[in-house]
């Protein structure tokens, strides 16, 4: 009880720092008419310190986002529909399968966010089965990201779209345009600490339809 | 004079060609009379090599204050010196595995991924080196796909005795002593070098500019006993052996280790031959070689966690070639040979047992002179080995002398790279680095295959089903030359190079362990060119004022990339994230690689002793890391700053024997921590040299 409490405490922490340092953009809500923004610098589970013997740590929790309001979701929400994505380092959860109560999936589109003009037909929306494989698939090259194992650095791969079924049906693509702080992949060369700390903040642009069609 | 030229020709492959021959005049054009023994595996005089060669005599080394190889071939046209695992060559944009480097003919072992550190060879006794650029050297087996350097050591009885000694920045002291024996029928040289610095160097893992405390000593022994007029028996050792104190940080996840390490390679080769001549038309010689190099690498970390890794590498051939003059416009070359090599690593399953492979090769060459001015060459060279696929190696090339002031060459050829043990039998995982493995090829799905059956992989990929026996790498290389001498003054090269890779060996993921690391192997999957222009000049203003440059441009690309970004498969990501189509307007090719690459030097030579002269290289921006998210390499990505370094030398010969020369090496101080671990700061220094003149 103590330690649900902790986390709740915790959680909530987090979302308050979290709202305090996303900003969002572009946010227009007509229903119909599908909604483009881009979320800047969406904290997830940012590195709190490292331990001389076990290396970086942090708080191991999810930040919860939802599209079609494109604002976050406290934590305290994560058993709801309220919530379409959930981010916790370079993994992103959808609202289904083993993740959540929601109708959400996902699968990973190869090409340009531009090309995207209606979802194919045949398009197959995987949902989430942890641990093992997820809508949204982790690994480095298999999803939406690399790592470098020399230069210890996340690029998200280019060409990659994020195709996205809501938790209440919907759809919804997106890109992801970085993996740190301000939008901008660091230098091979930057520091070891800013590769540490300034890592997992999501920046991405999104295009919503909240008629529930597949045309954008 | 007859006489002598017959007994050089018949010691020639053996022991550098005795001075009596090469006059080492710094001759300004291809036409002196230089001796060319790399080219054709027999001596011919440079003006009748009918393919790309480079010399760098003696003289040049010692008057640019070259101590170590890579001093003198980073000056050199189309080379590129590499960093990482020591200092490697990259030949008209080939990485360094792909150049063999021999010394008297016989190939030196013992590369760490790849890389063959040419810090290892002390320049002291050198005669020259020979470079042969491009597959038509595919006489020389595998690893001669870029080229070949070949290092002649110095055998002239001239001087009995000579020491020099050198100091410089970073506490850098050279020390070498050369001393020769000849009676009548026996030939003696020893040479003996020690090194040691407190060094600059940059360890692997490391992107902190650390300083490697080196200190390496070098000898050679060469005999050579006359045993009747047309017999003789030669004999050669070397010996390096250098320790490298190595205290290094390795930072993974924001965890820093520091470890205090140390480094021993111990390289031995033992050569000895017999060489009997017939008559004047028919020679041979049986050769034997032995080498071993050996390294150890002991790091303690500051916790006390020891970690030590091992490479021995054991090779040793046998080898005949005999040489045939059939008429004045035919003459042939037939040999074979066989090599047993092993390796014993700790990267590998056990360090106990050696991973052996065994070679026969074969190999003819013949030389055709239908005409004054045209002369043609083909030969072939077959490979058959125990590990990997067998390789044939042709290779056909034709000097045409339109007149005395213009030639053509062309030569086109087909080499090899053979797997390397580390691609047949790494077996490898990276604890200090999530835990990911690579396995060599040759044992890749058994290993993973057992992992598999004990619940140890979470997923194997297509690539895991393609695994089999690597082919040998190859490539197809055409060169096309022209050297124009206007006058006695100019001289002006200018070469068109295309080299077609195919079979390329890359690292590709095959599967994922349960925990989610990943497995690595070796595939034959690139396909790749590399082509350019070379122009070299040379210029005589006055007797004391020479003046030379060289120019190299090479454009490269990976095939695959090219079909994808053709396809509009490969995309990019401008500074926002924004993904676009890649064209192939910002596709840059292969990394590591400057589009251009110059070098000027000015020299000053006094017929009174006097000398100077002073470097410039130059080399242009080249790609070090993929960042904007996509597997190629285009104009989004990460560069190293192109640059210009400045060097300069000047000395004096004094006709007593002494020389004092002193030296600025860098000296705008350009230094780039990243990505240019091998270039030190402006270094000075100072040397003196003493030797005794036999007046005979």
């Amino acid at each position: 009880m103590k330690k649900l409490f902790t986390q709740t405490i915790l959680a909530s922490l987090v979302t308050f720092t979290l709202m305090a340092c996303s900003k969002t953009s572009d946010t227009t809500v007509v229903n119909n008419t599908p909604v483009t923004a881009t979320v800047k610098d969406l904290v997830a589970d940012t590195v709190l310190g490292v331990d001389p013997k076990t290396g970086p740590y942090s708080a191991g929790k999810y930040t919860f986002y939802s599209i079609e309001n494109n604002s976050i979701v406290p934590n305290t929400d994560s058993a709801t529909t309220k919530w379409d994505l959930a981010f916790m380092s370079t993994r992103i959860l959808t609202n289904g399968g083993t993740s959540g109560t929601g109708k959400g999936g996902a699968f990973i589109y190869k090409g340009l966010f531009e090309d995207i003009k209606t979802i194919a037909a045949d398009s197959v929306f995987k949902t989430d089965n942890a641990p093992s494989a997820y809508a949204i698939t982790t690994g480095s090259g298999k999803g939406w990201y690399n790592y470098d194992q020399l230069t210890s650095l996340i690029t998200p791969i280019a060409g990659r779209v994020l195709v996205i079924k809501t938790a209440s049906g919907k759809y919804a693509k997106l890109e992801i345009l970085s993996y740190y702080k301000g939008g901008v992949t660091l230098s091979p060369t930057a520091s070891d600490a800013d590769k540490l700390t300034k890592q997992r903040y999501y920046t991405f642009r999104f295009t919503y339809q909240p008629n529930g069609t597949t045309t954008f | 004079m007859g006489k002598h030229i017959l007994i050089l020709l018949f010691f020639g492959p053996l022991v550098a060609v005795g001075q009596k021959v090469i006059l080492v005049k710094d001759t300004l054009s291809a036409n002196g009379d230089s001796v060319v023994v790399t080219a054709t595996r027999s001596e011919r005089k440079l003006s009748n090599i009918t393919v790309p060669v480079t010399i760098i005599n003696a003289k040049t080394i010692q008057q640019n204050g070259a101590l170590r190889l890579t001093d003198i071939l980073k000056e050199q046209t189309g080379l590129t010196m590499t960093s990482g695992f020591g200092a490697g060559v990259q030949l008209q944009g080939l990485n360094p595995d792909y150049t063999i480097i021999l010394i008297n003919g016989e190939p030196l072992v013992g590369r760490t991924a790849g890389v063959l550190d040419l810090n290892r060879i002390a320049l002291g006794n050198i005669k020259k080196i020979e470079i042969v650029k491009g597959p038509s050297s595919s006489l020389y087996g595998s690893e001669a796909m870029a080229g070949v350097i070949n290092i002649i050591t110095d055998a002239s009885t001239t001087i009995p005795l000579q020491a020099s000694i050198r100091y410089g920045t970073y506490n850098t002291l050279d020390a070498n002593v050369n001393n020769t024996l000849a009676t009548k029928n026996l030939f003696y040289q020893g040479f003996y070098n020690y090194y040691n610095t407190d060094g600059y160097s940059i360890r692997p893992n490391s992107n902190n500019r650390v300083t490697t405390p080196i200190s390496r000593l070098s000898t050679s022994q060469q005999f050579k006993y006359k045993l009747t007029e047309n017999t003789n028996l030669v004999f050669n050792t070397r010996l390096t052996d250098e320790k490298i104190i190595s205290n290094i940080a390795v930072s993974n996840g924001g965890v820093t280790i520091y470890s205090n390490g140390k480094e021993h390679n111990t390289d031995i080769n033992l050569t000895g031959s017999l060489n009997h001549r017939f008559s004047n038309n028919l020679k041979t010689s049986f050769r034997s070689y032995l080498t071993n190099y050996v390294s150890n690498q002991d790091l303690l970390t500051l916790s006390g966690a020891p970690y030590s890794d091992l490479l021995n590498h054991l090779f040793q051939r046998i080898e005949n070639q005999t040489d045939w003059t059939v008429s004045k416009k035919l003459t042939g070359i037939f040999g074979a040979g066989a090599v047993w090599e092993g390796v014993k690593s700790s990267r590998y399953d056990s360090e106990k047992v050696r991973k052996n492979n065994t070679i026969q090769y074969g190999f003819t060459q013949w030389e055709w002179t239908p005409m004054d001015k045209l002369i043609v060459i083909g030969g072939v060279r077959f490979d058959q080995n125990a590990s990997y696929a067998s390789a044939w190696s042709p290779k056909l090339s034709m000097l045409y002398k339109l007149n005395p002031q213009h030639k053509i060459k062309l030569s086109i050829g087909q080499g090899f790279k053979a797997p390397d043990f580390r691609q047949l039998y790494l077996d490898f995982t990276n604890v200090a680095a999530g835990n990911y493995s690579v396995y060599g090829s040759a044992e890749a799905q058994k290993v993973i295959g057992q992992l598999n059956s004990l619940g140890q992989i979470g997923s194997l990929y297509s690539n895991y089903y393609l695994l089999k026996s690597l082919q040998p790498e190859s490539s197809t290389g055409i060169h096309l030359s022209w050297d124009w001498e206007p006058n006695p003054k100019t001289f002006i090269s200018v070469e068109a190079f295309r080299n077609d890779i195919k079979n390329l060996i890359e690292v590709q993921q095959v599967g994922a362990y349960t925990s989610g690391a990943q497995i690595f192997s070796y595939l034959n999957i690139g396909r790749a060119y590399t082509q350019g222009l070379e122009l070299e000049t040379k210029y005589q203003w006055s007797p004391e004022w020479s003046f030379s440059g060289g120019y190299q441009f090479i454009l490269t690309g990976d095939k695959d990339q090219i079909a994808q970004i053709k396809a509009g498969t490969v995309y990019t990501r401008d500074a926002n994230g924004i993904s676009s189509r890649l064209g192939l307007t910002d596709y840059i090719g292969l990394p590591n690689i400057s589009k251009h690459k110059a070098q000027f030097k000015i020299n000053y030579v006094t017929n009174n002793g006097y000398f100077a002269n002073c470097r410039i290289l130059y080399r242009s921006k080249w790609a070090v890391n993929n960042t904007n998210g996509n597997e190629v390499y285009d104009s989004g990505d990460s560069f190293a700053a192109g640059y210009l370094s400045l060097y300069s030398s000047a000395g004096k010969n004094f006709t007593n024997g002494l020389s004092l020369q002193m030296g600025c090496d860098n000296m705008t101080n350009y230094i780039d921590a990243n990505n240019l671990s091998n270039l030190p700061g402006r270094t000075f220094y100072f040397s003196i040299k003493y030797q005794i003149i036999n007046k005979k």
